[in-house]
């Protein structure tokens, strides 16, 4: 029998999905293998169990929550697609703002006073906190990026298939910047987070002629003390390190921790 | 084997023939300080005079990332069928300097210990190196004449060395002497002279010097095992990997497999390049990992470049003195440093 696979999406711009989709004839391919049961992008159905649930975006609400831990328990595997469901992503920094003051910097004073007002008007907008799936449910594998790599997608799929045990990156950016033989970020007198996150992205950032702002999530052996010390040194203050790092990692530690 | 004396500009056009007929990788400028060996296309520029070092070395091409070993599929009754995949195709790498010709050479010992690398030596069998000398350091970071790189020939098919604006062109095998031709190149029977000539221009002292010779660094190192030089540095260490992707003896590699989605009986297995300062390299079945300290791996690495292989293989020194790791590792880590620090405490100066 072919592996049920379902797709699902929380807060995230189903980017992720996309890209998937956007392989067609590896998707061709892929449709030979497993049955795929539910997925909003490209199809209708449902099921009440699966193999393996991808999940996309980042967790807000409660009810969300409860939606996650439901589609837990209906699946063997649970895999993250992307840095939203992986890391929190951007909208993750509103982590550190009051609900009432993120409202007020996206939609003004007024609008504001009347969701505060008029329960009808938006009854969830005061979220309680931006989370990461990892935080609500256990993950099986995590799929880093923002958004995947359509490559490193199929190959979970094809592992996953035939029961061998995926490989994942775990080596720096910076890994892959060599093998694409790029000029390092640093030599152009820019700043960079290849070091300290994980690769697995072929350094597509770096080149195309931007730097790596660290979408894949931060590497356990991040050496961040040296890190830190390494932008301050190239000329950025307390805050705008902090603001690098959060960009992408903020329900991370590393977007979390306060330290000078 | 013949040996020419060429004006600039035919040596220039004689590359760029070459090229026309079978891919040529020459250094070429990326952004605004690296360097990319990559096949020579009409109207790329070939200067030998403003090269740094490429931010991977020219032996690089010989174990490219990623390269497929093999191929399977499993035929009648579940037996699989092998194939291995050899690339057996010419190419020239021209504008390879001294410490990467020796790191070629280096290479070339390793694929050939014990059992014979074929994906290797197939590549390195059907490759010609144009190598070019270097008269003075390409910057601070150089010290490949401290590690005797850099008067080092052997590997290369052709050699140049710049004369008063002009080119030296020798022969030094046959493969090399194949490639000339049609040329028209004058033969010049003073070789020696001019070669004096270069040494006498050559910038004095080159690039930067140990206190000690490579063989002394090798009779020190074992005394050094728990020497504060390496948690000195593990501790800046952000552990990337950079250092060793760019150096033109790293070797190791990791191995994967893969299969056709399509019928997965079928797939190939590939490698891909490793790095000791990488923090899971040391990791083995079960977990267990050898050196999980960044301290413990930068000591792994200077003692295989300065004492590990040197006595294995009898060579000098396995580091070739590009500058390679130090120039572009981003805390500022530099093999020479390390390598100084230990010399002035195993031997004081006076
Ligand atoms: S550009 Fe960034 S990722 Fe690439 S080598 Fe430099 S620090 Fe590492
Ligand atoms: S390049 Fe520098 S920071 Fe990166 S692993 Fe090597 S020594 Fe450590």
């Amino acid at each position: 029998m072919k592996p049920k696979v379902a797709f699902f999406d929380f807060a995230g711009c189903e980017g992720c999905q996309l890209t998937i989709l956007d392989c067609e004839d590896l998707f061709l391919d892929l449709l030979e293998r497993v049955d795929i049961v539910e997925f909003r992008e490209a199809l209708s159905e449902t099921a009440p169990r699966f193999d393996v649930a991808f999940i996309e975006g980042s967790i807000h609400r409660e009810e969300d929550a409860e939606r996650l831990r439901e589609i837990r328990s209906r699946s063997t595997l649970l895999v993250t697609l992307g840095a939203c469901a992986g890391l929190g992503n951007v909208q993750a920094r509103s982590n550190f703002l009051s609900p009432a003051t993120n409202f007020r910097r996206v939609y003004g004073e007024e609008e504001l006073n009347r969701v505060q007002a008029d329960p009808e008007f938006w009854p969830l907008w005061a979220h309680t906190r931006v989370r990461s799936v990892k935080e609500v449910v256990p993950v099986d594998y995590e799929l880093r990026g923002c958004p995947v790599v359509a490559e490193e997608f199929l190959h979970l799929v094809k592992s996953l298939v035939v029961g061998t045990v995926p490989h994942v990156p775990t080596v720096a950016v910076c890994v892959e910047c060599k093998m694409q033989e790029n000029e390092c970020v640093f030599d152009r007198g820019e700043t960079c987070l290849g070091q300290i996150t994980y690769g697995g992205c072929k350094a597509v950032c770096i080149g195309h002629g931007y730097r790596c702002d660290g979408c894949r999530g931060l590497l356990p052996q991040a050496n961040l003390e040296a890190h830190r010390q390494l932008l301050r040194d190239k000329g950025l203050d307390e805050s705008r390190i902090l603001e690098r790092y959060r960009l992408f990692g903020s329900a991370e530690a590393w977007g979390r921790e306060r330290r000078p | 084997m013949g040996a020419f004396l060429v004006r600039k500009a035919a040596v220039t056009e004689w590359i760029r023939s070459l090229a026309r007929e079978q891919p040529l990788f020459f250094p070429q400028p990326v952004g605004r300080s690296g360097f990319r060996f990559q096949p020579l296309r009409e109207g790329s520029e070939v200067r030998f005079d403003h090269y740094r070092p490429s931010v991977v070395p020219p032996g690089r091409q010989l174990t490219p990332a990623g390269e497929v070993l093999f191929r399977y599929r499993t035929g009648e009754g579940g037996v699989p069928g092998f194939e291995s995949v050899l690339d057996a195709s010419p190419r020239i790498l021209a504008g390879v300097r001294p410490c990467d010709l020796r790191g070629i050479y280096l290479m070339d010992r390793v694929n050939r210990e014990g059992r014979d690398d074929p994906h290797y030596l197939t590549r390195r069998a059907n490759t010609a190196i144009i190598a070019c000398d270097c008269l003075a350091p390409c910057d601070d970071f150089c010290f490949c004449e401290t590690v005797g790189s850099l008067r080092w020939r052997e590997g290369a098919d052709l050699f140049l060395t710049s004369v008063d604006g002009d080119f030296l062109v020798e022969a030094l095998t046959p493969l090399g002497e194949s490639l000339l031709p049609g040329t028209g190149f004058a033969r010049c029977e003073d070789v020696a002279g001019l070669r004096a000539r270069a040494e006498e221009v050559r910038v004095r002292p080159f690039g930067r010097h140990f206190a000690l010779s490579p063989e002394r660094i090798a009779a020190i190192l074992p005394g050094l095992w728990r020497s504060p030089v390496w948690e000195n540095c593990g501790q800046r260490c952000l552990s990337c990997g950079s250092c060793n992707l760019v150096c033109p003896t790293c070797y190791c590699f990791d191995i994967q497999d893969d299969f056709d989605i399509s019928d997965p009986s079928s797939g190939d297995r590939r490698r891909n390049w490793d790095g000791c300062l990488l923090p899971n390299f040391a990791e083995v079945a079960g977990g267990h990992n050898f050196r999980p300290q960044p301290s413990a791996r930068q000591r792994h690495r200077v003692k295989r470049k300065f004492e590990y292989l040197v006595g294995r293989l009898a060579e000098g020194s396995f580091c070739v003195g590009c500058g390679r790791c130090g120039r572009q590792c981003t805390v500022g880590i530099d093999i020479f440093d390390i390598v100084s620090e230990l010399v002035a405490v195993a031997e004081p100066p006076p």
